[in-house]
């Protein structure tokens, strides 16, 4: 019987592992020490507030957010069409299609934003904002793809074919029986898709420029010069804003059962 | 299904341009480019790259990270799994939640915990000279341990996750037989266990092996350039050098195995579509 006492105990070292340096990086931002460390020394919210006078944090925050959102809602108006062809057509080449819209997943990041650079954005003379917005949104395209289409396949094509029956045009019957039936699998997609882009680093590491980079990208531009909490205390608060958002998703419609 | 087929591309002919203008001919060029030599095709970028002690000490570190990480996953993640599975409903919902927490959080502030554990003045040297093992700290961070550490926290949630829902579907009742008929722990995880669960093995290892061998965020922190892996040499010899080809090759070396992986994952799903 001793594997009945063992297997916890591993369990439990694992979880410590797992979840341990997120508790290490929330202790040390409440530090009142100048310097990365833990314990922390002394208690105060001085590295909290400092994170929001940063002047280029907020700067890419800001771009982050946007990126998040803008090629998230792209990347849906490109993914709910392409994904409703391919579930309700006879669609020649449709997995040609399923293959192209999801590779940007299987090409590690850094390859993406390095040939998107050299071979689009520098030829065409895109700004670097266009660029970082089209390679998250391809980024994201096939999160949208993925998880729009398992909602599609679980609903009943013959309540769309009675609208059409009836007399709705396909375009109708697309708008008021199809899009509110998904709704659940949209918001999922939008959820998946913001936390991808938000976090996203290789793709815009090529991509960021001058004046213009995500909060990933700054941060790490940060950490190799400033070595005070300020890091951890920005960490704790994305980690913290990651979770509700996640944790909010799963109760308001059960965001596991999409994912 | 509804039969008109330009309905049909209408609706997902956006999505394939955009992939194909923003995404596929861009890599394609890319890859191109390294089999180009002033006016013809040859291998001579590959010939170079693999000629440099540099490369390809970083390629075999790569690779042996990306195994060394795959197998201690393996390891940890059917202890752990094996822990979680027979736990009551509402105990295994909760702790398969702790094991996907960490998939939420960024993975820069994930890899950046470990330099508060990990350098100089972190946790470890710090019970480490109060024990009074170390005189002088020891330097972890920027070597291949501190990477390790990184990779495997990162992408053992992947693993344990594939080996839950492989041991999920392990009938009930094998284990104890092969211990009633007198196998012990070693030859009933062997011969029973393994075998039943390769599939979900198979899943989580192709995850963390591929996932361990394209990071870059890990090795950028906790490696520097110390501890080169594939993708940071990528980035520093298009940053440093301004050197497309070699950063070519090492595209290709990424994107062939990620593609193997994914289609031995697909093969997977379609086998287990049938059964």
């Amino acid at each position: 019987m001793m594997r009945n006492t063992a297997g916890p105990i591993v369990l439990l070292l694992v979880l410590g592992f797992l979840i341990g340096p997120f508790i290490i990086i929330v202790a040390a931002s409440f530090s009142a020490g100048d310097t990365l460390a833990f314990p922390p020394q002394g208690f105060s919210l001085k590295w909290i507030v400092k994170v929001f006078t940063v002047e280029s944090f907020r700067q890419s925050f800001a771009i982050s957010m946007f990126l998040a959102v803008g090629s998230t809602l792209a990347a849906l108006i490109l993914g709910i069409p392409a994904s409703y062809a391919m579930s309700r057509y006879r669609l020649p080449g449709s997995e040609t299609v399923r293959f192209m819209v999801s590779m940007p997943i299987i090409v590690p990041g850094i390859i993406v934003g390095l040939a998107l650079l050299r071979f689009f954005v520098i030829p065409v003379g895109l700004s670097i904002t266009l660029a970082l917005f089209l390679a998250h949104t391809a980024l994201v395209l096939p999160y949208a793809v993925r998880v729009v289409s398992a909602s599609l396949a679980n609903l009943r094509t013959d309540i769309e074919e009675a609208a059409v029956l009836l007399g709705s045009s396909r375009m109708g019957a697309f708008f008021r029986v199809i899009l509110p039936n998904i709704r659940g699998g949209i918001l999922a997609a939008f959820i998946l898709g913001f936390v991808t882009s938000f976090n996203q680093v290789p793709v815009s590491l090529f991509l960021s420029g001058p004046g213009v980079r995500t909060l990933p990208i700054d941060m790490l531009g940060y950490m190799e010069i400033v070595f005070d909490p300020s890091i951890a205390a920005l960490s704790s608060l994305l980690a913290f804003m990651s979770m509700a958002v996640v944790f909010a998703a799963e109760r308001l419609l059960g965001f596991s059962r999409y994912v | 299904m509804f039969q008109n087929r330009k309905e049909a591309l209408a609706l997902a002919l956006p999505a394939a341009l955009f992939a194909a203008t923003v995404f596929l001919v861009p890599v394609v060029l890319l890859l191109s480019e390294g089999f180009r030599a002033p006016g013809h095709w040859s291998i001579s970028a590959y010939i170079d790259f693999f000629a440099s002690p540099l490369n390809r000490a970083v390629f075999l570190r790569t690779l042996k990270l990306g195994f060394l990480v795959t197998a201690v996953a393996a390891v940890l993640g059917y202890a752990a799994a094996y822990a979680i599975v027979p736990l009551p409903a509402s105990a295994k919902g909760r702790m398969i939640g702790l094991v996907v927490l960490p998939l939420m959080i960024s993975p820069v502030a994930r890899t950046y915990a470990w330099i508060v554990i990990l350098g100089r003045t972190g946790i470890v040297n710090q019970a480490l000279s109060f024990v009074g093992l170390t005189d002088e700290p020891l330097r972890i961070l920027f070597t291949e341990t501190a990477v390790f550490i990184g990779l495997l926290q990162l992408f053992l949630p992947l693993m344990i996750i594939s080996l839950i829902s492989a041991l999920e579907n392990l009938p009930r009742d094998v284990v104890p037989a092969a211990r009633v008929l007198g196998a012990n722990w070693f030859q009933v995880f062997w011969k029973v266990i393994l075998p039943l669960t390769r599939e979900g093995l198979v899943i989580g290892g192709t995850l963390v092996f591929t996932g361990a061998m394209t990071a870059y965020i890990t090795p950028a922190i906790l490696g520097g350039s110390k501890v080169l892996m594939l993708e940071t040499l990528l980035y520093q010899r298009v940053t440093v050098a301004s050197d497309f080809a070699s950063a070519s090759v090492i595209a290709l070396i990424l994107i062939s195995m990620s593609f193997a992986a994914n289609i031995l994952l697909r093969r997977i799903a379609s086998v287990r579509r049938k059964s």
